[in-house]
């Protein structure tokens, strides 16, 4: 039973159309990872899962009740410190304020920002700062849907491993699922569920790949190993224009949701 | 914490920012005093004669009543103008067209002369305080309106759609994501509008009146008394130049210290 639903989805800007027969499903607790090339419709098809865009035309049922949504861009507040960034979401909640200054604490240790940052404005912290601190507004109101737009592309790969770990530690003590847009296809096989893959004009999903390795269990052989496997697949070459060749659609739409299984 | 700590400097290095200014109006007087040497005293009396005369119309008794008076008219007049205009521009920009309705209504509203809307107010309230109060109300008016609206119309949708995801309340869309940006519009407009305010008073007392200062401005004038002249043109530039810098500017510093590069 999938919590969210989306069937023959189709976004125009304009004339322009951007998505074209999209169907998806997300699961409780599922973490879903949304791949393709620069341009072809991710963040658009984000956007309107988060409410935010309004499709042409589509059928959605989503059942989640909490919705936390981080931008491609950090979209912090300005002329709010980056404690009052974090807690926007929990002030939103009515949280006494106390108890929102407790929980920024909290996150912030675990995102690697120290009590002096908090203090700090948007300005005066370095993009990686500003990115982490995006996230952690999104996950300090603990959503049952987290939507996550290229989320650690600002950091360097220390920061990285702790972050996926921390995601990680979230998706499992809260049961969230998880939608993530990402161009980092080994980031992708750690932390995903499902791989789906996405081509340009019109935006479209071609293929999906489940990962039926449980997270415990993912090693970084393993990782390694399955990322150079989908890295050979043919979806995936021709999608991100690394090969030629046309992909036969009606083929994928059978293919779509029994999924290729690695 | 940290920002009691940041007070401090921030108070000093704000009256330090003063030196400059000072300097610049001591330069200006200067000039003053050559001009005045030059033409003469009947013509244009120095700075240090006129000061003089305004510390006499102070001993005496004079100075202090009228400015009160024109000060509680511009007063009257500015605060109106800015809370309507602050919340009608606000309203005006939410929506594309009462923003698209709005824009040459401000134009002909900036273009129309005071001295047009004065001769109107005689006409209407014959010759008492609400003449100079609306004079100011109206001349201020379409500034502030037009920093309102200009304001809301340009905020970010970006920060509109985290307001949408965050699910914020109306209110906190208000005090957290609207006024934080509507300042650095709303401020600069408040200012251009206060400074317009004394100008109008002035005027409108000057034909409308038998008191305040630019009443008393009509009788130096009929007297040829240049130096009185003056002495109540420094008065009002004083009360302007000390609101400005006294409590315009210090309340636009504290509100917009996360600029970037404001606390230098
Ligand atoms: N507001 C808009 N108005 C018109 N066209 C838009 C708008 N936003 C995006 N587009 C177009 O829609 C297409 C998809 O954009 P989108 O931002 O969803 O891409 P993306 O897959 O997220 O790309 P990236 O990986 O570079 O972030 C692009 O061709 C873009 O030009
Ligand atoms: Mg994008």
């Amino acid at each position: 039973m999938s919590a969210l639903q989306i069937r023959n989805l189709q976004h125009k800007y304009a004339l322009t159309e951007v998505l074209s027969n999209i169907n998806l499903d997300l699961a409780a607790g599922e973490t879903l990872a949304l791949v393709g090339p620069s341009g072809c419709g991710k963040s658009t098809l984000l956007h309107i899962i988060a409410g935010l865009l309004t499709p042409s035309e589509a059928v959605i049922k989503n059942d989640f009740r909490g919705t936390a949504c981080m931008f491609q861009e950090p979209r912090l507040l300005p002329w709010k410190t980056a404690e009052d960034n974090i807690t926007l979401g929990l002030k939103a909640l009515h949280v006494p304020k106390q108890a929102c200054r407790q929980q920024a604490q909290n996150i912030a240790k675990t995102l690697g920002l120290t009590a002096d940052d908090l203090n700090k404005y948007p300005h005066e912290l370095s993009g990686g700062m500003q990115s982490r601190i995006a996230l952690g507004r999104a996950l300090i109101i603990k959503p049952d849907l987290l939507l996550l737009d290229e989320p650690f592309s600002a950091l360097d790969i220390g920061l990285k491993l702790e972050l996926y770990r921390l995601l990680r530690q979230h998706i499992t003590e809260r049961g969230s699922s998880v939608l993530m847009i990402t161009h980092d296809l080994m980031e992708a096989v750690r932390l995903a569920d499902r791989i789906v893959m996405m081509i340009p004009e019109p935006g479209r999903l071609i293929g999906e790949f489940t990962l039926q390795q449980s997270h415990a269990e993912r090693s970084e052989t393993w990782i390694y190993q399955t990322t150079a496997k989908l890295m050979a697949n043919d979806r995936i070459r021709i999608g991100f224009g690394l090969a030629e060749g046309s992909l036969n659609l009606t083929e994928h739409l059978h293919t779509q949701h029994s999924g290729c299984s690695i | 914490m940290n920002r009691l700590r940041n007070l401090l400097p921030n108070t000093l290095s704000y009256l330090w920012s003063g030196w400059g200014a000072l300097a610049s109006l001591l330069l200006f007087c200067a000039v003053w005093e050559l001009v005045g040497e030059y033409y003469g005293d009947l013509i244009l009396p120095g700075p240090l004669e006129v000061i003089g005369q305004l510390k006499l119309m102070f001993n005496s008794g004079i100075a202090g009543p009228e400015l009160i008076i024109s000060g509680r008219r511009t007063l009257y007049g500015l605060f109106l103008a800015l809370a309507v205009g602050s919340l009608l521009g606000m309203l005006a920009g939410f929506s594309m067209t009462t923003s698209m309705l709005a824009r040459p209504l401000i134009t002909l509203l900036l273009g129309m002369p005071p001295i047009a809307w004065l001769v109107l107010a005689m006409l209407w309230f014959g010759l008492g305080d609400a003449t100079p109060v609306f004079t100011v109300f109206i001349a201020c008016l379409p500034i502030v309106f037009a920093g309102a609206m200009q304001g809301t119309r340009t905020l970010d949708n970006h920060l509109k759609a985290v307001a949408q995801v965050y699910r914020l309340p109306w209110h906190m869309r208000l005090t957290d994501i609207y006024l934080p940006h509507l300042a650095s519009y709303l401020f600069p407009a408040w200012i251009t509008a206060l400074g317009t305010s004394w100008k109008v008073v002035v005027m409108a007392e000057l034909l409308s009146t038998s008191d305040g200062v630019g009443a008393a401005l009509a009788v130096s004038r009929a007297q040829l008394d240049t130096s009185t002249t003056l002495a109540w043109v420094v008065a009002v530039l004083g009360v302007l130049l000390a609101t400005e810098y006294l409590l315009l500017e210090p309340i636009k510093r504290h509100l917009e210290r996360w600029r970037v590069g404001v606390s230098q």
